[in-house]
């Protein structure tokens, strides 16, 4: 009979031995982590510690020094602002009582802001007559006023294109044109602006969704979500638009107090911003501002779900196009001609 | 050289090469960007929503002052007026009607209040209208067609107007005279597409004003005039904006 092994401290039960594990022999030299509280801080570790903190908070502080000309903050409220979407009619009167508080501060009026709903059955669709049209510019200059763009860096979200008679050819265009008088010989002019797209490829690449498309054609963007990548203006191929590299500047007397949370409202340096068909106008049943100053009546606005709007006797009896109809993204900004 | 002092070296550098960054920077030695000028206001013409010319039709409609238009302070009433005609068959207009374009013009929808106008005259004490007031000439019809007063004015009644087929009308009812012939054009018209319409889109929230042909057309001389183009977009970059403002410089 086989003598019974004594039973080991370090055999468990299913007699599977475990040995004690030895560390690994370039550890095994190393004085132990109290050696150090024996023999000091060695003058080179401590210039060569010193050095690298020094390099270090240099480093941060250079990389800091833009924050110097930064100057407002978001206050708390804002930072934790929700999506447009999200907010509940109250959190929407607080937001907007907040924000008419901000401009009263910086601009010395009292806005009547609101955040105005689309309507039922309403699709805005906009009609420009090329053949009208004569440049003049007056459109750009009342959308600048009614929609408190930046006067300086200068902010526009319409372009007039002056185009060579018989062409179609943005490449071929000028938007900087300063003769003493137009029309000119031999050119049309073509005014361009968000086209409200009904596939809007600025829509699709916003990463945060601070931009969509509303009930009633208009795509818009909420400032306070937009963080600034410019991605929508890259996707867009209308160069619709336009984004604040520097603070915007208006002059106090020039403001327009009549606003909207999605549309004209002051915006902040480092946002997107762009037409949006007057929403603050047009959703309480008004012409928007570049149509009313037009002095030759080029420029037609209506909803298309009524048959018996103007932009819908345009779709129904003129020669209608859309700029850049092969990239898809059809638009609800119609030119035609009517010679 | 040992791994110790390669790294001393290396960290040594990275140092002197951050804190020489962040002096720079401190001190602003590369300069600040250059901001491009700021741009000047626009004047508040561009966004005045004033029609080009003031119309008889709407003075009348706006029971303002029209003495000034009273026919028969020089005319006799019922008397037939015979047209002087060069050899070219053409109307010569008489010097007493030569104001009859330009003094309907909306000077306020081009010139700014504090805009300096230069009137210049000539030998004759006659004003020297500007290249840009020379579209002001009468011209009813592109080719000199259409310059017979009577072919709208009642010859023996000065202030009434008729249709080419007899039909008599006001001096408030130009739109039906318009109409008679330039039939298309004002069917777009009432249907809202043809001049310019402003107020609400939407009738139920509120109202929309229309004008007529002649708040825009002058009917002595129909076609658009030219007008001064608003200032150009400026551009977002200074060395762009420097460098149009040079080419506008040599154009001019």
């Amino acid at each position: 009979m086989q003598k019974r092994k004594r039973k080991q401290p370090w055999t468990t039960n299913r007699n599977t031995r475990i040995m004690p594990i030895e560390p690994p022999k370039r550890y095994r030299d190393l004085p132990s982590p109290t050696a150090a509280h024996d023999s000091g801080i060695s003058r080179r570790s401590f210039l060569r510690a010193s050095a690298g903190l020094a390099a270090s908070v240099a480093g941060i502080a250079a990389a800091l020094t833009p924050l110097r000309d930064l100057d407002e903050f978001p206050s708390v409220e804002e930072f934790l602002q929700k999506h447009y979407k999200e907010l509940g009619k109250e959190e929407m009167d607080e937001v907007l009582d907040r924000i008419s508080g901000e401009v009263e501060r910086q601009y010395g009026i009292r806005p009547h802001l609101r955040d105005l709903k689309p309507m039922n059955g309403v699709e805005f669709v906009y009609a420009l007559n090329l053949t009208r049209c004569i440049g003049c510019r007056k459109c750009v200059h009342a959308c600048v006023a009614e929609n408190n763009q930046s006067r300086s860096p200068e902010i526009q979200y319409i372009r007039v294109l002056k185009m060579p008679n018989g062409t179609l050819d943005v490449e071929r265009s000028q938007h900087d044109y300063a003769p003493a008088t137009v029309p000119e010989k031999g050119f049309y002019y073509m005014p361009v602006q968000c086209h409200q797209c009904k596939n809007p490829p600025c829509v699709k690449v916003c990463p945060v969704k601070a931009t969509w498309q509303e009930a009633d054609g208009i795509t818009v963007i909420d400032y306070n979500w937009c963080i600034g990548c410019r991605y929508c203006e890259a996707a867009c191929p209308y160069w619709a638009r336009r984004f604040n590299f520097a603070k915007p500047s208006i002059p106090k007397e020039k403001i327009n107090p009549n606003m909207s949370y999605l549309g004209n409202r002051p915006r902040p340096k480092g946002v997107v911003e762009k037409c949006h068909f007057c929403i603050q106008r047009t959703r309480a049943g008004k012409y928007p501002a570049c149509l009313e100053v037009c002095p030759t009546g080029s420029r037609k606005f209506g909803n298309i779900l009524d048959p018996d709007s103007e932009v819908s006797y345009i779709l129904k009896n003129k020669r209608v196009f859309v700029l850049k109809e092969e990239v898809g993204t059809s638009p609800r900004f119609f030119y035609y001609f009517d010679i | 050289m040992s791994a110790d002092s390669k790294t001393s070296l290396v960290l040594v550098s990275l140092s002197v090469a951050f804190v020489a960054l962040a002096a720079l920077f401190q001190s602003e030695l590369f300069g600040k960007p250059k901001l491009p000028a700021e741009v000047p206001l626009a004047s508040a013409v561009v966004t005045n929503t004033g029609t080009i010319r003031f119309s008889a039709n709407d003075l009348i409609k706006a029971e303002g002052d029209v003495s000034g238009m009273d026919c028969y302070a020089c005319h006799e009433e019922g008397k037939e007026i015979k047209l002087p005609i060069d050899e070219n068959g053409v109307v010569v207009l008489p010097k007493e009607h030569a104001d009859l374009i330009f003094g309907r013009r909306n000077c306020a929808a081009c010139h700014d209040e504090s805009e300096a106008v230069e009137i210049k005259w000539d030998d004759d004490g006659n004003v020297i209208l500007p290249e840009f007031h020379k579209d002001l000439v009468i011209r009813h019809g592109r080719n000199n067609r259409n310059n017979g007063c009577f072919n709208c004015h009642v010859n023996d009644k000065l202030n009434e107007l008729q249709t080419r087929n007899g039909e008599r009308l006001k001096l408030t009812e130009s739109t039906r005279l318009c109409a008679s012939c330039h039939g298309p054009t004002y069917s777009d018209w009432e249907a809202g597409i043809h001049g310019r319409t402003s107020g609400y889109w939407n009738r139920e929230l509120g109202e929309v004003s229309r004008k007529e042909c002649t708040s825009c057309h002058d009917p002595h001389a129909p076609i658009f005039p030219s007008l001064k183009p608003a200032p150009k977009p400026h551009a977002l970059h200074a060395k762009a904006e420097a460098e149009a403002t040079v080419d506008d410089e040599q154009e001019h």
